[in-house]
């Protein structure tokens, strides 16, 4: 039996790491991640975790040595935030297109500069393109849950693409909440062992990576993304298969929170996606007919479960916490854009820009947003709206 | 068996007919350390003249008998200290793990990861081919370029003639992280390198072995392909590139008190062919200062 128990994000990603019974751990202290590594050091060199633990001098290093343990065939896993992530891009983006599946769990944390260690997703959203998976979590359960929900969907064959499991730096790092821990045997029944063979073993000489002339990259390429997508629906699968196992569901790709005839939605990411609800429930309470759309998954990003959850509404706002620095406006409402094609004609609709830095994104301020989209006086897009401490209602 | 015998009958790994340059030194290295090693291996050549040469192969075509990957420019220890691990996890530590890598990719963007790889006591064999600079790519200036070679990011020109600095000495640098087996070896001196790759194969089971090689490159330093082996001698004989190896803190070298001059090593090396007098003054000191230094740690 499993154990209830009150742990940090941080903390959460570590048992959850440990409870997939990792080969391999390579990791470098990095704020607000580094209590991830420490509880994995502290149970491989208490005994109770068996596994290799490889102190590294660099992220750059870590990538690289948990990609040559899977290419010999090992499960492996690390974590890191903002600079550590920027600095392990050259083979973090290596990892993806070599195919290799694996966990990363991201504490996110805003980009330097300006000088910051704090909160934000901007180091996340700006690897959006290197081929992972990213998942974005609400609370410590979830940051537990999908790691052990994310080996499953990164070794399925049909997807074969590592996996970022990211969390709320400091919000979600530091703060605890009640988690239901599995124990070792629940997780042993529903994340089998690791079962892909070695890509680098002597009983099967091959050349991995070998130039490739680009009639064939390509291939490489369009293979890779044919899998992103496959991915969209293993992510359902897996999460139903996880409900079974452990009565909790997250509803896939996306979460939907009362969008039954939602007239606006909330779209949110990560763990401001709590005070969120709390102003669509106030609101609704007020008789204003305001739902949520949780984007669970950002990559691949789940473009048709949204436009069917925002095909009805009169208007949406999108809350990121990066930004887009080419389009005034943060990354997700750019993407949800897209999703919808066509389907935005008719819908007032904006950009929201908050928390970034650490700063707090508050209930106020996502009221603010929300009474500013059911006043929008006809559709279109409405300027970006600033989240700070100015805007309340 | 002597290292003639081990030459002569241990079957080739690397693919044959591999692009190289006539009279490379590097491939020499290449080919040499990966029959000694032989198929029971996994090895690494991160890009560079090895790897550009085809070592790794092209498209999905590879002749080599033994698993090879093409890690990054600057993380082939760190690749390969995740494949040593996995082995030794999985009871397979009798695979040699071996990684060959040009003083780029060892002494200058890869140098973090190296010695990172080597103060964990990652068990594996590390062979740098020192071709004193980015050859693969057009002769451009490296960390361990000796002072005064003309390259293609520092030519001999009217106001700076070629390299201002002196060569960062790396095997001294990794002898200091105090791993299993550290040395240096030249293709010209085939008994000595044959013995020392042995002998770095062993340690690499214990933790972290490191052999730096001197990499003679005809095309990049402009000499004749038929003078490489020569170079390389005179490398050794001038004391420019000493003979050394030092085993868990034991230090020994291979003596030599009559050098040759270097004047007499930059004969015929188009790099070092507009070296003016203070330049190969300096080049002297330097050899001159390297071999006491070594000499020194080995005395008993």
């Amino acid at each position: 039996m499993g154990e209830r128990m009150a742990l940090t994000g941080n903390k959460c990603a570590s048992y959850g790491a440990a409870l997939c019974r990792p080969d391999l751990i390579a990791a470098y202290p990095i704020t607000p991640q580094s209590s991830v590594v420490e509880e994995l050091a502290g149970l491989v060199y208490s005994g109770a975790l068996d596994a290799r633990m490889v102190q590294v001098e660099s992220e750059h290093s870590a990538m690289s040595v948990v990609q040559g343990a899977a290419a010999a065939g090992g499960r492996v896993f690390t974590a890191t935030s903002a600079q550590g992530l920027a600095l392990m891009f050259e083979p973090y983006f290596r990892m993806s297109t070599l195919r290799l599946p694996m966990v990363m769990a991201i504490a996110t944390r805003e980009m330097t500069s300006p000088e910051t260690i704090w909160s934000g997703q901007q180091d996340a959203m700006s690897v959006r393109e290197a081929g992972w998976i990213q998942c974005f979590c609400e609370t410590n359960q979830e940051i537990l849950d999908m790691i052990l929900q994310g080996y499953m969907l990164a070794e399925d064959p049909r997807v074969l693409i590592p996996v970022n499991i990211c969390y709320d730096g400091f919000y979600s790092s530091h703060l605890m909440e009640g988690v239901d821990v599995p124990s070792q045997a629940e997780a042993d029944a529903f994340l089998p062992p690791y079962g892909l063979p070695a890509k680098l073993d002597p009983r099967e000489p091959r050349s991995l990576d070998p130039m490739t002339p680009g009639e064939l990259l390509t291939k490489y390429r369009r293979s890779h993304l044919e899998a992103m997508q496959a991915a969209l629906e293993v992510v359902e699968e897996v999460d139903i298969k996880f409900a079974k196992a452990f009565g909790r569901s997250y509803g896939g790709a996306i979460e939907a929170y009362r969008m039954d005839g939602a007239d606006y939605a909330l779209v949110t990411v990560g763990g401001m996606t709590g005070a969120a609800r709390e102003v669509v429930d106030a609101l609704r309470g007020e008789g204003l007919n305001f739902g949520l759309v949780k984007l669970r998954f950002t990559r691949p990003f789940p473009a048709a479960r949204v436009r069917e959850a925002l095909a009805g509404v009169k208007g949406f706002a999108v809350v990121d916490r990066s930004v887009s620095f080419g389009w005034d406006a943060g990354p997700m409402y750019v993407e949800a854009c897209a999703a919808l094609g066509g389907l935005l004609a008719g819908k007032a609709h904006f950009s929201a820009i908050g928390g970034l830095g650490g700063a707090d994104l508050s209930v106020a301020q996502l009221a603010a947003a929300a009474r500013r989209l059911a006043g929008a006086e006809g559709a279109g897009r409405m300027d970006t709206l600033w989240l700070s401490e100015e805007v309340r209602q | 068996m002597s290292y003639m015998d081990i030459l002569k009958t241990a079957p080739q790994v690397l693919t044959p007919g591999t692009s190289a340059c006539q009279g490379c030194g590097g491939e020499l290295i290449l080919r040499r350390v990966m029959q000694i090693a032989g198929a029971n291996s996994v090895f690494a050549v991160p890009p560079g003249c090895m790897a550009g040469a085809g070592a790794v192969g092209w498209s999905d075509t590879n002749g080599c008998t033994a698993p090879m990957h093409i890690p990054l420019l600057d993380n082939t220890a760190s690749f390969m200290s995740g494949v040593s691990e996995m082995y030794q996890r999985r009871g397979r530590g009798d695979v040699n793990i071996v990684a060959i890598a040009g003083d780029g990719a060892s002494a200058d963007c890869g140098f973090q990861s190296l010695s990172g790889a080597a103060e964990r006591g990652a068990r594996m064999l590390y062979v740098c081919y020192d071709n004193e600079g980015y050859m693969n790519t057009g002769f451009q200036r490296s960390s361990t370029t000796s002072r005064g070679s003309s390259t293609s990011t520092t030519p001999s020109g009217a106001a700076i003639n070629g390299k201002e600095q002196g060569a960062k000495y790396v095997p001294l640098i990794l002898a200091m992280h105090n791993i299993e087996y550290c040395a240096t070896a030249s293709p010209s001196h085939m008994p000595d390198f044959v013995a020392k790759v042995k002998h770095g194969l062993e340690a690499s089971k214990r933790g972290f072995a490191y052999i730096h090689v001197f990499s003679p490159c005809p095309t990049g330093w402009g000499f004749k392909p038929s003078e490489s082996i020569a170079v390389a001698r005179r490398a050794v004989a001038s004391n420019m590139f000493p003979l050394w190896e030092c085993e868990r803190g034991r230090w020994y070298m291979s003596e030599n008190r009559s050098p040759i001059t270097m004047a007499q090593f930059v004969e015929g090396i188009g790099k070092f062919s507009r070296l003016d007098a203070a330049a190969l003054e300096e080049l002297q000191e330097a050899a001159s200062a390297r071999y006491e230094l070594i000499r020194r740690l080995c005395a008993k």
